[in-house]
């Protein structure tokens, strides 16, 4: 028999689910009982999505007279200043800052939680020298990388969905008194919640499988991503100073910005993710 | 053509990291149920040859076949009949034991009460049933050793790739897993390669050393074979009594295979070819009546052979002056 290399590509096989979710089952299990990566995963979205919109709410309570969003509905369009002008003192304040200048700023939660735990499940996999049992497994490189994406995501839109809800329940009850009807979910936070923040979460992970292929630890790769976070703060000082305005249509192009270059980046690094190349870094 | 008793043939595999040659033109075959003993300084390519035969690396140059299938092409079938033991445990500190254990039993595609039953099974051949749920963190080297050890037996696999198997254990950790994988090996018909460091275990256990040094594959063969060829046949002593006669020396030196012989104080220390030699060396004392208190055939150590190697390589190294 000719022994001789053959280069062509691993023949297709279909996704080995039971595998794939062994692994992130493994992966999620041994995050929980890490309290490096689930306190500041908690942390965040809690201030964010209950603390904030309970600081909001008494501050409302103490508006009598009006109040400095008056000024800042002069800086932005008026088919959105409009409505909210037109709106008694308290209920102008919880109406902009609730149902409007939040959303933007919510989405560090997914992409926050995404990338903490890609950072774990990829470069703290090398960290803690567990990634060559894994490469010494039969796995395909896919379904592993599969499941390391899976890993990232599911806590992602799990936070995010789950401090949404928590946000709704609490922004809705301080603004009781004061809002007739729900402040959220209206369509600005629906597009948020489940177009962006999916899209921003795989943006998150995209960047830290590229960011972790360089990193021998999770810290490591935590600080070269952290640079992830920049164009959100972007976002959101446009947010709150009027410069940028995130509303409908801009929040479904950002959405549909952020799925392209997420969809990008992972599409490069699943082609990346190969035993060959991260036995060899490791 | 493979053999159906060949588990592992490679043939000139080689593969280099950025540009760095790690293993150049190796060719290997290992028959079934044997245990090769893989030795070498760090660096000498012995990590990279496991990796290449599990399918982890691929070649640059060379091919490898590991029970009859392409190690880069159906690499995952591969590692579903192969067991690795790498040189770091490899435990996830988080999980516990069992649960270390359960994750690579569902990976290796058990339904849940499959995985727990050979997980239980392993953690009681392992003496670990009363750690089962504990995490790993706080586990010594030699629980770490042993747990790995489990995970990679878990599925009974044909064949044993052990890294460093005993490095970090102590004596009797290190005696309990030498006598494990000779048991495997013995037994059980596994063919394990034992890449390693310590010379004492790989001489217990393995049945032919190969000596790696940078990268290439210096020798191959049963210690005996290679210290004949390193020194000229394998020494043997014989006890007369007293220092041989010269009509005695001459006996032994009429026998084929006989390659030296000198007058110890005893005796006679003798080099013979073979082992067959050595048997005829001791009919022909014996049908000439001369009367032999004793008779001990050195065979080389692993260690002894390992070392000859080395010094053989370094003088070779050297520039020549």
């Amino acid at each position: 028999m000719t022994l001789a290399v053959s280069r062509r590509r691993g023949r297709r096989t279909p996704v080995d689910w039971p595998v794939v979710w062994s692994i992130v089952r493994r992966d999620l299990t041994a995050v929980r009982r890490s309290k490096g990566v689930v306190i500041p995963m908690l942390l965040v979205p809690t201030l964010l999505m209950i603390v904030l919109p309970l600081v909001i709410g008494i501050a409302a309570r103490r508006v009598s007279g009006p109040t400095t969003s008056i000024s800042f509905l002069d800086a932005i369009p008026d088919r959105l200043a409009e409505p909210i002008a037109a709106l008694p003192p308290q209920e102008q304040l919880l109406t902009l800052v609730l149902g409007f200048l939040l959303a933007p700023l919510f989405l560090i939660v997914p992409l926050m939680v995404s990338a903490v735990i890609a950072a774990d499940a990829f470069a703290g996999e090398k960290e803690r020298r567990t990634m060559e049992t894994l490469l010494h497994l039969p796995i395909t490189d896919r379904d592993l990388f599969l499941a390391k994406l899976l890993t990232g995501m599911v806590p992602a839109l799990a936070v995010s969905w789950g401090g949404f809800a928590a946000f709704t329940v609490v922004a809705n009850a301080v603004s009781w008194s004061y809002v007739d009807g729900l402040i959220v979910p209206n369509q600005l936070w629906l597009v948020m919640i489940f177009w962006v923040a999916p899209a921003v979460a795989l943006l998150g992970l995209g960047i830290m499988v590229r960011v972790s292929a360089r990193s021998q630890t999770s810290q490591e790769a935590n600080q070269l991503g952290g640079a992830v976070i920049l164009p959100l703060i972007f976002l959101t000082v446009g947010q709150s100073t009027g410069l940028l305005l995130v509303d409908l249509s801009v929040g479904l192009a950002v959405g549909a910005t952020v799925w392209v270059l997420a969809g990008l980046l992972v599409w490069r690094g699943a082609r990346q993710f190969t035993r060959d190349r991260i036995a060899s870094t490791t | 053509m493979t053999s159906p008793t060949t588990a592992i043939r490679t043939e000139a595999l080689s593969r280099s990291f950025d540009g760095r040659l790690a293993l150049d033109g190796l060719d290997l075959e290992v028959a079934s149920g044997e245990v090769l003993a893989l030795l070498g300084p760090n660096g000498a390519g012995k990590t990279t040859t496991v990796r290449l035969l599990n399918g982890v690396l691929r070649p640059d140059r060379g091919a490898a076949t590991v029970l009859g299938l392409d190690s880069t092409e159906d690499g995952d079938e591969v590692r579903r009949r192969t067991g690795v033991l790498t040189e770091n445990a490899g435990l996830d500190d988080r999980l516990t034991a069992r649960e270390n254990l359960e994750f690579a039993a569902r990976i290796r595609g058990f339904g849940a009460a499959e995985a727990a039953r050979r997980v239980d099974d392993q953690l009681e051949r392992f003496a670990m049933g009363d750690q089962a749920d504990l995490p790993t963190a706080g586990f010594s080297t030699g629980q770490r050793k042993r747990l790995a050890l489990a995970r990679a037996l878990l599925h009974d696999p044909e064949i044993l790739f052990l890294d460093e198997p005993t490095s970090g254990l102590d004596p009797t950790a290190t005696r309990d897993v030498t006598n494990l994988i000779g048991t495997l090996a013995r037994q059980h018909g596994r063919t394990v390669v034992l890449a390693t460091h310590f010379l004492g275990e790989a001489g217990r256990i393995a049945d032919r050393m190969a000596v790696l040094d940078h990268g290439r594959l210096r020798a191959i063969g049963r210690p005996d074979d290679l210290a004949a060829e390193l020194w000229d046949g394998i020494p043997a002593d014989i006890d007369l009594g007293r220092p041989a006669t010269s009509s005695v020396l001459g006996l032994i030196a009429a026998v084929d295979g006989v390659i030296h012989h000198e007058v110890r104080a005893t005796g006679t220390t003798i080099n013979v070819r073979d082992r067959a030699a050595f048997a005829r060396v001791l009919h022909t004392l014996s049908t000439q009546d001369v009367d032999v208190f004793g008779a001990n055939l050195r065979r080389a150590s692993m260690e002894d052979v390992y070392f000859a190697l080395e010094n053989s390589f370094a003088t070779e190294r050297e520039p020549a002056t």
